[in-house]
């Protein structure tokens, strides 16, 4: 079990602030953009980083706290860091590179050699054992970051981004493998990474990290289809708005208020804050005013057109709305309403169907 | 190709004027050298015994005083390459002086402090030791006119080996002395090396800090440098051949720092990030 609560800033600008727990045989993906605190947080898990105010637990041992001013050194944390490129050493074969941990911790030079060899061969890369780190590819420089971290069997394994370097079609095939072998790790797990996708094939449970906090954490689904973060919605392709009731309404309904306007949406919530997201589906787009039933109105400017993998079938129209409103037509319909950028039009969608959420 | 302006054409006049000028500046001398000797000749000196014992004495020395400045300069660089303490800076200026101090008053300064009646020189007479004017006492003027030619690239090797190697041995239950020698040495070595030679180099062609505190005795503290200078007062022919003799062994070092590839004058850094 990982306990931690932990502040560090850095420099004036920055400060992380996050609080998690997390069992052992378990993956947390922490998925965000670049700059969100993501590798922060690891550089605090493995010591390479103090954190200015907190706590680290790792199966009921203290790893850091400031309260008693304690801190335990990197090198005595049972902790495996996969690095964002790898860091192996360039000087040292692929053998003394899985080895070395072995070594450092005082494994007598028989034993080490011996069980380097058998993480070698777990991790295919028994052939490539006297080669330097130069002479590998991507995908095997990867699988030999990944053992060098695992020969100790660490109880809190560490990857930063371990597949942004590699090439697309290295990185479906590692991906795999990598996948299975944090299913076998006994250990807790903390991925990083900053593509929705790569959290999704990873993470039980994903923590989204925004601004140096944890924005959300939940399970892939739960995250799919509840986001509560800009950056998750906008990868998952729904409209989300953060608002506040401003009134309820006869029938179910009630008023929310929201950067882009005031909203009507069905009202299961009791709060008075909540998120609204809105497909792009359910928004239809018109050059007149729409006469129908639709109670969200907002007119806008087309800002740019996007066709939808893979066939271009359907079209992302992007509004210059203030923020950006999303809605997807066909092609057919991007014809037949002469859809453009700049082309002034209505985009409206109806209050049922779209459901508040905490 | 486009016409050049007037100002244009002028600056690349003087920009070649300036090379040429430069080159003749460093090269002449050296090529003055090489046409004075006939190769026979220089074979010949080689068996003069003066020459023999001072190029001796001079090898002996200054690899001697490579050894101790590689030794007590290791640690040191290490130091201030990965450590801030107060007086750092001091400290810094006080190991680059011997750079730029002229040779005859660091050997001053070395017999203020080793000689009879100097600092040390009381608790030395008490051991039986009497420093000045031994091969001892030219080894330690060698040794502390080459030590800043030694510590301050060391000290860059070693500052300029990547952060993320040594996190990740961190990582890897490395204790400090386990980075220092697996991860930190091996990929700061090159440039090390290139230091050392740096510094034997200096170590050879000291004269002024020898003279001084170490005298001028041929076959304890007569080297190289110093023989040469004594025989350009009668024998120029000796003079030049040892003088010749002096620059090959240079060059030499020259050479095997250049082919060490990542020296303190070269701008590789030791440990690039691939």
């Amino acid at each position: 079990m990982l306990r931690l609560d932990v502040v560090r800033r850095l420099g004036d600008a920055f400060e992380l602030r996050a609080a998690l727990e997390l069992a052992r045989g378990g993956t947390l993906v922490l998925l965000g953009e670049s700059g969100s605190g993501k590798t922060t947080l690891l550089r605090l898990l493995a010591g390479l980083l103090a954190p200015d105010q907190g706590r680290i637990e790792l199966d009921g041992a203290t790893w850091a706290d400031t309260a008693s001013g304690f801190g335990l050194e990197p090198s005595a944390r049972s902790v495996g860091y996969v690095f964002q490129d790898y860091a192996l050493f360039p000087h040292l074969s692929v053998a003394e590179n899985v080895g070395f941990g072995l070594r450092a911790a005082g494994v007598g030079r028989g034993e080490a050699r011996r069980r380097t060899a058998a993480v070698l061969e777990r991790f295919g890369l028994a052939s490539l054992a006297g080669r330097r780190p130069a002479a590998l590819s991507g995908g095997q420089q990867q699988r030999a970051a990944v053992a060098r971290a695992l020969v100790l069997e660490p109880a809190l394994l560490l990857l930063d981004e371990p597949l942004s370097a590699l090439d697309l079609a290295t990185r479906r095939q590692v991906r795999g493998e990598l996948r299975d072998i944090l299913r076998e790790h006994a250990g807790v797990s903390l991925y990083v990474t900053h593509q929705p996708m790569e959290a999704l094939v990873f993470g039980e449970r994903i923590a989204v990290m925004a601004g140096g906090r944890i924005a959300q954490v939940g399970a892939a689904d739960e995250i799919l289809r509840r986001p509560r973060s800009a950056y998750v919605a906008e990868f998952v392709g729904l409209n989300l708005f953060g608002g506040r009731v401003v009134r309820r309404e006869p029938g179910g309904l009630a008023r929310f208020r929201t950067a882009l306007g005031e909203l009507v949406v069905a009202d299961p919530v009791d709060a008075d804050d909540a998120f609204v997201a809105v497909s792009p589906h359910a928004i239809t787009v018109s050059r007149e005013p729409p006469a129908g039933s639709a109670q969200n109105v907002f007119a806008g400017v087309v800002r740019e057109l996007v066709p939808e993998p893979p066939l271009g079938e359907r079209v992302r129209v992007v509004l210059a709305t203030e923020p950006a409103l999303v809605a997807e037509v066909t092609r057919g319909a991007v014809e037949s309403l002469g859809l453009a950028p700049g082309v002034r039009v209505y985009a409206a969608f109806k209050a049922t169907g779209i459901t508040p959420y905490r | 190709m486009t016409r050049l302006s007037p100002a244009g054409l002028g600056l690349r006049l003087a920009v070649g004027v300036a090379i040429a000028l430069f080159l003749a500046l460093v090269g002449l001398p050296l090529v003055a050298l090489i046409v004075r000797v006939a190769p026979g000749e220089l074979i010949r000196r080689l068996g003069d015994p003066i020459v023999l014992a001072a190029l001796r004495l001079s090898l002996i020395t200054s690899l001697i005083a490579t050894a101790v400045v590689v030794t007590l300069g290791l640690p040191v660089a290490y130091v201030l390459a990965t450590r801030e303490f107060r007086g750092k800076r001091l400290l810094e200026v006080c190991l680059d002086l011997p750079m730029v101090l002229p040779p005859t008053v660091a050997g001053l300064a070395l017999l203020l402090a080793f000689g009879r009646a100097g600092l040390l020189g009381g608790a030395l007479g008490a051991l039986g030791v009497s420093v000045p004017f031994t091969t001892l006492a030219v080894i330690i003027a060698q040794a502390f006119m080459a030590a800043p030619f030694f510590v301050a690239p060391t000290r860059a090797a070693f500052g300029s080996v990547d952060q993320r190697y040594l996190d990740a041995a961190r990582t890897l239950r490395a204790s400090e002395a386990h980075r220092f020698a697996r991860v930190m040495l091996p990929l700061a070595a090159p440039s090390i090396v290139a230091a050392a030679a740096m510094a034997c180099a200096r170590a050879l062609g000291e004269f002024g800090a020898t003279i001084t505190f170490a005298g001028n005795l041929p076959g304890r503290t007569q080297t190289m440098p110093l023989a040469v200078y004594v025989a350009l007062e009668g024998d120029l022919g000796a003079a030049v051949a040892m003088s010749l003799l002096l620059v090959v062994t240079s060059v030499g070092l020259l050479l095997a720092l250049r082919s060490g590839g990542q020296g303190f004058f070269m701008s590789r850094a030791p440990a690039r990030r691939r």
